[in-house]
């Protein structure tokens, strides 16, 4: 069943001599349980359709459904519960005058009101922490730390939708394995939805059922990790997965 | 030999704790004004005129032989309390169209922007001059004059903070958790923009203080015979050959507080700078 939609999505921005189209028509689904994978260079579009699906953007034209519902640009708390984001820049993604846990609390309350309790031992030991570290402050935690607290923070409003915005590319090798492997672990188990936008094609096939590859704004391919990593039909993947293989 | 470092941070909190302590001890006396006083500050005395500091006048008196130091204590009230009620308004206001105005942009930006721009065609304390010249003397029509265009100092930095901090991450998330723009005002920028907005306000009090004492050295501040720095240098200038105390006392006032006040800004801009990578 189809859980998220997006029909003919653009977005343009505008500045005082040019006009730059980041999104030109862009078409996707994202169905229950699954993890799409967007592919592509720097500049694509994939940060872009990532804002205007989590609402940090307005789209200039086309319509987002979620389940079969148009969703606006002005969400409600509800719309908001239900996709949450996590950031390329962890530790930027907290504010650096509170601690973890406060930002997770805030959080949790401002979505599940102010009742909803925040189990700090069981957030922390779903993303393998202990949980002393989420009194520390962002600053006092390293970037892999931080990913899995913000995995943590969207994961404790129990979303529908993950999105994840190029988050293993500012870490270690090591710590990028850990990340993928806790997410596609945690989607897994909780049967949520990701959106999960990568340059990385190898992360891409670790942990997507689908891939959506883009360039310049438009959809280029879509389709299973098998047909479209292994058997690119467009010229532009081919010579994607080919650079990926030759690093 | 092994050189002892000294904790950048620690150095700065220390320095700033005595700034601290001088402020305080200088509001702490202008809040116990006229208690101090060693004198009436308003009492004349035909006897006492321009008599040079002794026991009983410890700044000596002016000519009309009131105690330059009482006046100068009681002056103090007046000074630091305008100016830093002045600093604390135009400091809210400013603070609060600016982030409306970086934050919502559009007409609503390009009002609060466009009126800052008018305000800042014209000299500060020209324009003062004007203001305080159509509304008549007064404290408050002193105080009215500096702030029309304090306010603006403080839009444009907090304009710039929030145009800039918005696209952080943490703004973003904080939108996702479902804030509305009131709570993510104050409760996430504002906190975290701050920092340069209170070193401009520690700053901006001497500043102040100068521009009302300005206002009344020209005879459009304060008027006689409520004691005021600005206003004590001027009715005494005259007289400076005669009874030099009755000018460099509120003189030397002013510059001294002034100088505090501006080691107060340093040090709080000194703090904030090493304390954000801790």
């Amino acid at each position: 069943m189809t859980l998220l939609e997006g029909k003919g999505l653009v977005k343009r921005y505008h500045s005082q001599k040019s006009e730059v189209e980041a999104l030109c028509g862009v078409d996707f689904r994202l169905r229950e349980g699954e993890i799409l994978g967007v592919a592509g260079e720097s500049g694509s579009g994939k940060s872009t359709l990532l804002k205007l699906i989590a609402g940090l953007e307005a789209p200039t034209a086309g319509t987002l459904l979620l389940r079969g519902l148009p969703l606006r640009h002005r969400r409600t708390k509800e719309e908001y519960r239900s996709m949450q984001m996590v950031f390329q820049n962890a530790p930027a993604s907290f504010n650096p005058r509170r601690t973890i846990l406060d930002a997770i609390t805030g959080s949790v309350h401002s979505l599940r009101g102010k009742s909803a309790k925040v189990d700090a031992g069981a957030l922390s030991a779903m993303v393998n922490l202990p949980p002393e570290l989420m009194n520390r402050y962002p600053r006092q935690l390293s970037g892999g730390q931080c990913q899995r607290f913000a995995i943590a923070r969207a994961m404790a409003v129990q979303p529908d939708i993950l999105l994840c915005d190029e988050i293993t590319s500012a870490l270690d090798v090591s710590s990028q394995a850990q990340i993928l492997s806790l997410l596609s672990k945690l989607c897994r188990e909780k049967h949520t939805s990701a959106i999960f936008v990568s340059h990385d094609l190898a992360a891409i096939r670790c942990i997507c059922d689908r891939v959506m590859v883009m360039r310049e704004g438009v959809v280029v391919e879509q389709g299973t990790i098998g047909q479209v990593i292994s058997a690119p039909k467009e010229d532009y993947t081919r010579r994607l997965v080919e650079s990926v293989l030759q690093i | 030999m092994k050189k002892r470092r000294i904790n950048p941070s620690r150095r700065a909190r220390s320095r700033l704790a005595v700034f601290l302590i001088l402020t305080g001890l200088m509001i702490l006396v202008s809040l116990l004004a006229p208690l101090p006083c060693p004198n009436d500050p308003n009492a004349t005395s035909s006897a006492a005129m321009n008599r040079p500091p002794c026991a009983q006048f410890p700044l000596g008196t002016d000519r009309y032989g009131r105690c330059v130091c009482s006046r100068v204590l009681m002056g103090a009230r007046t000074s630091i309390f305008s100016a830093v009620a002045l600093v604390g308004v135009t400091f809210a206001v400013g603070t609060a169209l600016g982030m409306l105005s970086g934050w919502y942009g559009g007409a609503i930006d390009a009002l609060v922007m466009r009126l800052a721009d008018v305000m800042l065609a014209f000299p500060q304390m020209v324009l003062a001059i004007a203001v305080a010249g159509i509304l008549g003397g007064g404290m408050g029509n002193a105080m009215l004059a500096m702030g029309i265009t304090g306010w603006t100092l403080y839009a444009r930095l907090a304009r710039a903070q929030v145009l800039s901090l918005k696209e952080e991450p943490y703004v973003h998330a904080a939108r996702l958790s479902g804030l509305g723009a009131l709570r993510i005002l104050t409760g996430t920028l504002l906190p975290n923009m701050l920092g340069p907005l209170l070193v401009s306000a520690a700053t901006q009090i001497g500043v102040m203080m100068i521009g009302i004492a300005g206002l009344s050295f020209l005879g459009i501040g304060v008027a006689e015979p409520q004691a005021e720095w600005g206003s004590m240098i001027n009715a005494s200038r005259a007289y400076m050959q005669l009874a030099p105390w009755a000018v460099l006392a509120p003189s030397a006032a002013t510059i001294l507080t002034v100088m505090v006040f501006n080691c107060l800004g340093d040090c709080v801009r000194d703090v904030l700078d090493v304390g954000v990578g801790e």
